[in-house]
């Protein structure tokens, strides 16, 4: 049990430290950036209603692009919302987070965690080889989205592996799985990953910018 | 026989799987001669699931009782062929509780050295009571 | 040496009938986990083995463990195999006592020299030899002395195995396991606290019938039954699969006999044959009488954070360390954010 005493403790530890030290550091230093000067009359007042509006309009696509861009969009929210259940709706998942914030949620059965987990990870799997055929976005991929794929990927890889067992003993996988999410926490907010905490705000500030320009959101 | 049920109460996982043997087993016994012996000691029986596979099982025409270093139940059940056999210790505890597929269990007939044995001691009340009559 | 008696001799002079050793054979096999099959083999070797000399040495320990052997009430198939060691040595059990206790001790060392197991129930203190001492002798002395000329040592229970509760943080007594003292000798560990009963005869049987000890796993405990994971081996794992948990000890989970995981059932980390061998004759294990397993046959089982914390909770430190990283977060951040602005005003002044 030694490996997953470190796991749980040490490995853990320093993840949910790295994560939270990081993503409140992302999010002050650009929320206290200085925007950039605009010399510009502004078309409409902008407000907060517009940041609310592209975050939701963004949401969807727009129908020029619907055709081509529906096959990544399928495997994005399939990804996203594999990812939240998964993640949020595992039992066991639900009392770690109880044991680190006191709240308490239903789950599902284990069955359609898994079931979902299996989906989840194929759409992983998806989506990495589209990234390395399409030359555009291959071209336009650097060592940050390979690295969040990987570390995005190992806790969902490692997960489903637990209840198949392979010969390997629970509490080895078990540590395994944890030691890939604190290392998922470690890297999260300083990479690409960081649009989990980022998206809205980026998406709201379009919003804003493409208000006061006037354009049509 | 009644589905495993999903939910509530306690789970019936082993009784189904333990019938699929024990029919396999009698395969075996009418094709091959072939005996099988089924330890329910190391098997997870939740409560009640022992019950409701000796339930299953039923009682046939057969009831033994034997007595060597305690007791032993032994029965035929509803399926000729299929043995079920109760071993207790000599303070009346359980110590081993099988299910033999065979035509009769092993441990119910006369054993060579209990017969050896046997016949040494009729041998000595014959010759002792053929010394009384001579004298 | 005097020839000890073979168990065939033993059983005869008890007038055992064959068909009684046949039964005796049968419940081995059951107790070994070994297959039916195995019985002719078995009867084969038990007729010809002879009684083990067996010294157990008992040190900072509860006496829970020796308890939990002789409440398998006697006479038993295991009180038989106890006829059939020879157990020259337990200071709590002999009639013996005193030097005369330590010279059966001695006497028995001295007859089946390289031959005879030692059983130990405790875990031995290094931090102070007076911490615990038999006939004022220390038990790491005594450990050292007995088990030189032994044929394999066998450790029982938690303490002996890994250390246990007088080994728990913060180890007062500098205690340590058989093993972290026995190192040339082959050392069985039978941890849980206390070991299922018929797991300690099982292993003396193991070494009476075939005369060589069980296969055994990393922490070195039989295979045959800390094989499995008691999660593995629960009657309730399907209520865990279907997501039917008990909330707390009284609720409608609880009564229904869902799985106790959310409770803090350490049965997916913990391998042992609760499930399997159960408890008093077979009646019941903690999960089936509705309490969570607590891992008592892993090390450090007492420091795991807690018997009632699910296993998947994280065991890290509490919520000031977390406003701690709060603040150096902002910290970093407001640093960052007014280095940019500085760049920026600089930008634009250089214009």
């Amino acid at each position: 049990m030694e490996l997953l005493d470190f796991a749980r403790g040490p490995a853990l530890q320093f993840g949910l430290y790295a994560f939270v030290i990081g993503t409140v550091w992302r999010i002050l230093g650009i929320l206290l950036l200085a925007a950039k000067p605009d010399h510009s009359a502004a078309r409409k007042a902008g407000g907060f209603m517009a940041a609310l509006k592209v975050i939701y309009t963004r949401s969807f696509t727009a129908d020029a692009f619907k055709q081509d861009t529906l096959y990544p969009k399928i495997l994005g929210y399939l990804l996203h919302i594999g990812l939240f259940v998964t993640v949020f709706l595992f039992v066991p998942h639900i009392l770690f987070f109880k044991g680190l914030i006191g709240l308490e949620w239903p789950g599902l059965p284990n069955n359609i965690i898994f079931f979902v987990g299996v989906i989840t990870a194929g759409v992983g799997v998806a989506l990495l080889v589209r990234r390395l055929t399409n030359p555009v976005l291959k071209l336009i991929s650097n060592f940050d989205d390979y690295f969040s794929w990987l570390v995005t990927m190992a806790p969902i890889i490692t997960g489903i592996i637990i209840p198949i067992r392979f010969g390997v003993r629970y509490e080895t996988l078990l540590a395994v799985h944890i030691l890939s999410v604190a290392l998922l926490l470690t890297w999260l907010p300083f990479g690409k990953l960081a649009h989990a905490f980022l998206v809205f705000f980026s998406r709201g500030t379009t919003g804003l910018v493409l208000e006061r320009r006037g354009a049509k959101t | 026989m009644s589905a495993p049920n999903p939910f509530g109460e306690s789970p019936r996982g082993n009784v189904e799987p333990i019938l699929n043997e024990v029919m396999h087993a009698l395969d075996r016994l009418l094709d091959d001669g072939e005996a099988t012996v089924i330890d329910l000691g190391r098997l997870p029986f939740g409560p009640g699931e022992i019950e409701e596979l000796e339930g299953q099982l039923g009682t046939g025409e057969i009831k033994a009782r034997l007595d060597a270093l305690g007791a032993s139940r032994i029965r035929e059940t509803i399926y000729p062929g299929v043995w079920w056999l109760d071993h207790y210790n000599t303070a009346g505890e359980l110590a081993g509780r099988y299910i033999e597929i065979t035509r009769v269990p092993d441990i119910l007939t006369s054993q060579e050295a209990d017969i050896a044995a046997g016949r040494a001691r009729l041998h000595e009340l014959i010759s002792r009571s053929e010394e009384t009559a001579l004298q | 040496m005097k020839q000890k008696p073979t168990l065939g001799e033993v059983l005869q002079a008890k007038g055992v009938s064959r068909r009684g050793f046949l039964k005796y054979c049968a419940a081995t096999a059951s107790l070994l986990a070994l297959p039916p099959a195995m019985v002719p083999r078995i009867a084969q070797a038990l007729e010809a083995a002879r009684r083990p000399s067996v010294i157990w040495l008992s040190f900072q320990e509860c006496t829970g463990c020796t308890e939990s052997l002789t409440r398998s009430s006697s006479p038993t198939l295991e009180g038989l195999i106890f006829d059939s060691i020879s157990l020259d040595y337990h200071h709590t059990l002999q009639a013996a006592s005193g030097e005369a206790a330590e010279a059966a001790r001695h006497a028995a060392m001295e007859e089946n020299r390289g031959n005879y197991l030692v059983l130990v129930d405790g875990s031995i203190p290094l931090g102070n030899p007076g911490f615990s001492t038999i006939a004022g002798i220390s038990n790491v002395d005594m450990l050292t002395e007995t088990v030189a000329d032994a044929a394999a040592v066998v450790a029982i229970g938690s303490c002996a195995a890994f250390g246990g509760i007088p080994g728990a943080n913060p180890n007062p007594t500098g205690a340590v396991s058989v093993s972290d003292l026995v190192t040339d000798k082959p050392v069985v560990n039978v941890p849980g606290c206390p070991p299922i009963p018929t797991v300690i005869t099982a292993v003396l049987t193991q070494f009476l019938t075939f005369g060589q000890l069980p296969d055994l796993d990393h922490y070195g405990r039989p295979r045959a039954f800390y094989g499995q994971t008691i999660h593995d081996r629960c009657y309730r794992r399907p209520f865990y699969e279907q997501g039917r948990f008990a909330e707390t000890f009284d609720d409608e989970g609880a009564r229904k006999g869902w799985c106790l995981y959310k409770l803090g059932c350490k049965g997916p980390i913990t391998y042992n044959a609760c499930a399997t061998v159960k408890w008093n004759q077979g009646t019941s294990f903690p999960i089936e009488s509705g309490h969570p397993c607590l891992g008592c046959s892993e090390p450090d089982f007492w420091d795991d954070g807690g018997f009632y914390r699910p296993v998947s909770t994280a065991r890290i430190g509490g919520g000031a360390a977390f406003g701690t990283a709060v603040a150096a977060g902002a910290a970093i951040g407001v640093a960052a954010a007014a280095m940019s602005r500085r760049r920026q005003q600089k930008t634009i002044k250089e214009g």
